[in-house]
């Protein structure tokens, strides 16, 4: 179970560091004025500025307990947790399989994976749909519109 | 009266049979991205941008629009149909459409809705014919600072009147700005952000942050609730869709002031999100028969529609006129302007007259389209509905990898996608808003640039902005709606010591 104030605290984290990075990043480029009128960086600079000053007003919103957001106490139940991990931990692999077995290979396992194995699909109907994903996408891209996705490091290898 | 031979000249390009037909498959593919959860008109927008780049910009952005209109009406279909708003800008007509649809009367519900819904339309295209191109003509005269003035009134009126928590909407806006700095600096040539990492040198597109903030983002936000499509009968009685429209004159009032409230907000950037919300209330308040709202009442329908498709229409108006989108899609679409080497903003009235007004008038003919086909096609789009999430689901995954990937090639663009998703969900769970982010990576650098031109110009002096009455008071006005929300709660707070909590989940659950 996780709660609105972790999920506000997480969230208000998540934004604060990106702004902190932000920050001092752009300070490389220089910040202020030069010769050239306004440096680089001041832009960038003044933005992760804001950026952490409102993640901090959001953190400070988020968990105060006499913050009207606190009332708000489960943002996500064990069973939502587990339908968004059932939606995502899938759909991460299959971009982390797209280098080695190229985006055909990979989105065609991850239809079958996904439909098969939580027997949502009995496995010829998962098997067909997977290939008809796999041709589709052929077609469309790499036939109709020239658009080359990649093929893999696997394919690669055997000469494709 | 010039205006009107412009659009005369406009139908000319728009009414051909090539456009008509691209009219029809934006529609169609418009609607199907509006009825599928966790595709919206943003990302279908974006999908079909590549496919744009070899056709003349005109026929592209007659394309895109259309797909927008059905998308628009697509969302109205399953928020009625099945409770299951299809687009964010459509919850608002569940809260009366769905209830009138399980009453036995979904005829009746979606009759109204597409009648209300080019009516809106309508007006908005309305505006824009008479408007858009006196805008641009004012625009013409500005400069930097100027421009830079109405950035910053447009990124104010997101916070003073978006809706959502004004320092959640600040901070979605900043990290827009911060992305949309990534990579090379246009002014000084030199390299911003990429935080050692090479590839980040391109920028970050939009169309990489749409796919993941709406597409992966609303698809995680889906997924979390079980779906229950159990659709009432989606059959059309065509006898009753004419009684129903018939109908229609009755709640003018209803009408045109829904249509007031869309023009207006899609003007300024509230979007037709908050306008559908808004003009809801305000009919829920003022309406004689208010208190059966809920209960599916015809206005209930009519007000959130009307002001919907207004303010998804009059968007594209400032985009037009002064380069700056009044919604999420308007400002994919403006992307998509500057990839075919357009330049949005004042001399596209001057250098594309053809583009301008075949556009404007391919908006009266595509709402025709988008009626009709909508109306013709509900039984089909409906049965959509009843294939399982789970299969649905994984395909949205591969369309958004997909699209992704092939904005520019890179696998490093669907690695920050899938990021992007994780983003857009906690942002949507936790009612930050997601227009204003998208808005502020498309024109992020257009608004910083006059920012520093107009310092250039000045020497680095503030003052500018105050140099004349238009810049004074469009700076003054955008101070004014930043401050807007601490007023509100100022007097919220003189009025009634305690708040009570329960007032803002209430009103945070009609943000989104």
């Amino acid at each position: 179970m996780i709660s609105r104030r972790a999920l506000e605290l997480a969230t208000a984290i998540l934004t604060g560091s990106f702004g902190a990075a932000v920050v001092v990043s752009s300070l490389d480029n220089g910040i202020g004025w030069s010769s050239a009128g306004v440096d680089a960086g001041t832009f960038p600079f003044l933005t992760g500025i804001i950026i952490v000053l409102g993640s901090l007003y959001n953190l400070v919103r988020g968990v105060l307990p006499a913050a009207s957001l606190a009332n708000v106490r489960i943002a996500i139940t064990p069973l939502e947790l587990r339908r968004l991990a059932g939606l995502f931990v899938p759909a991460a692999i299959f971009v982390a399989a797209i280098p080695l077995l190229g985006m055909y290979l990979a989105s065609a396992g991850y239809v079958f994976a996904v439909l098969a194995i939580p027997r949502h699909q009995s496995v010829p109907r998962a098997l067909a749909m997977s290939a008809a994903t796999a041709l589709a996408l052929y077609v469309v891209f790499e036939r109709m519109f020239q658009v080359s996705l990649p093929h893999g490091a696997l394919a690669a290898a055997l000469g494709f | 009266m010039d205006n009107l031979q412009e659009l005369l000249h406009g139908f000319t390009i728009a009414v051909t049979v090539p456009h008509l037909v691209l009219m029809a498959v934006g529609v169609l593919l418009g609607i199907l991205v509006g009825v599928l959860p966790g595709l919206g008109a943003p990302n279908g927008v974006s999908l079909l941008l590549p496919l744009t780049f070899g056709m003349q910009p005109v026929s592209a952005i007659i394309l895109l629009s259309s797909m927008y209109w059905g998308a628009l009406f697509g969302g109205s279909v399953t928020s009625i149909l099945f409770n299951i708003p299809g687009e964010p800008s459509s919850v608002a007509t569940t809260f009366d459409g769905y209830p009138m649809a399980r009453d036995g009367r979904p005829t009746t519900a979606l009759a109204t809705a597409f009648g209300s819904a080019a009516f809106g339309a309508l007006i908005g295209v309305i505006l824009i014919t008479f408007l858009a191109s006196w805008v641009a003509q004012v625009a013409l005269a500005f400069g930097p600072p100027e421009y830079f003035a109405v950035y910053f009134l447009a990124f104010a009126s997101f916070v003073g009147m978006g809706g959502a928590a004004p320092i959640k909407t600040v901070v979605a806006l900043a990290i827009g700005f911060a992305i949309a700095a990534i990579g090379i600096d246009t002014v000084s040539g030199s390299v911003r952000l990429t935080m050692g990492v090479d590839e980040l040198v391109k920028g970050v597109s939009f169309v990489v942050a749409v796919m993941g903030l709406f597409g992966i983002g609303e698809l995680l936000v889906a997924v979390e609730e079980e779906f229950h499509a159990r659709a009432v009968s989606s059959k059309i009685d065509w006898r009753e869709v004419f009684r129903a429209v018939g109908r229609l004159p009755r709640h003018s009032v209803a009408l045109l002031r829904s249509a007031a409230i869309g023009c207006w907000m899609g003007i300024t950037p509230g979007g037709p999100t908050a306008a559908s919300f808004m003009s809801y209330g305000i009919a829920r308040r003022f309406s004689r028969r208010g208190r059966y709202f809920g209960t599916g009442e015809v206005e209930g329908i009519i007000s959130p529609e009307t002001a919907d498709h207004a303010a998804g229409t009059s968007a594209l108006l400032p985009m037009l006129s002064l380069g700056i989108p009044g919604s999420a899609t308007a400002a994919v679409m403006m992307g998509g302007l500057m990839i075919w080497g357009l330049n949005p903003g004042p001399m596209l009235f001057v250098d594309q007259k053809d583009f301008v007004w075949g556009l404007i008038a391919s908006m009266y003919v595509g709402n025709i389209v988008a009626v009709a086909l909508v109306l013709l096609t509900v039984p089909v789009f409906a049965a959509l509905m009843r294939i399982p999430f789970v299969v649905i689901a994984p395909l949205i995954v591969i369309i958004c990898v997909v699209g992704a990937y092939s904005v520019s090639n890179s696998y490093l663009d669907v690695v920050m996608m899938l990021g992007f998703g994780i983003v857009g969900y906690l942002f949507k769970k936790l009612f930050y808003p997601l227009a204003p982010l998208v808005l502020a990576i498309v024109i992020g650098d257009k608004a910083e640039d006059a920012f520093r031109q107009s310092m250039l110009l000045s020497k680095g002096s503030l003052g500018i902005f105050f140099a004349n009455k238009l810049v004074t008071c469009l700076i003054v006005g955008g101070i004014a709606l930043l401050l807007l929300p601490l007023a509100l709660q100022l007097a919220r707070l003189l009025r009634k010591p305690a708040p009570s909590a329960n007032e803002t989940t209430v009103q945070e659950k009609v943000i989104i």
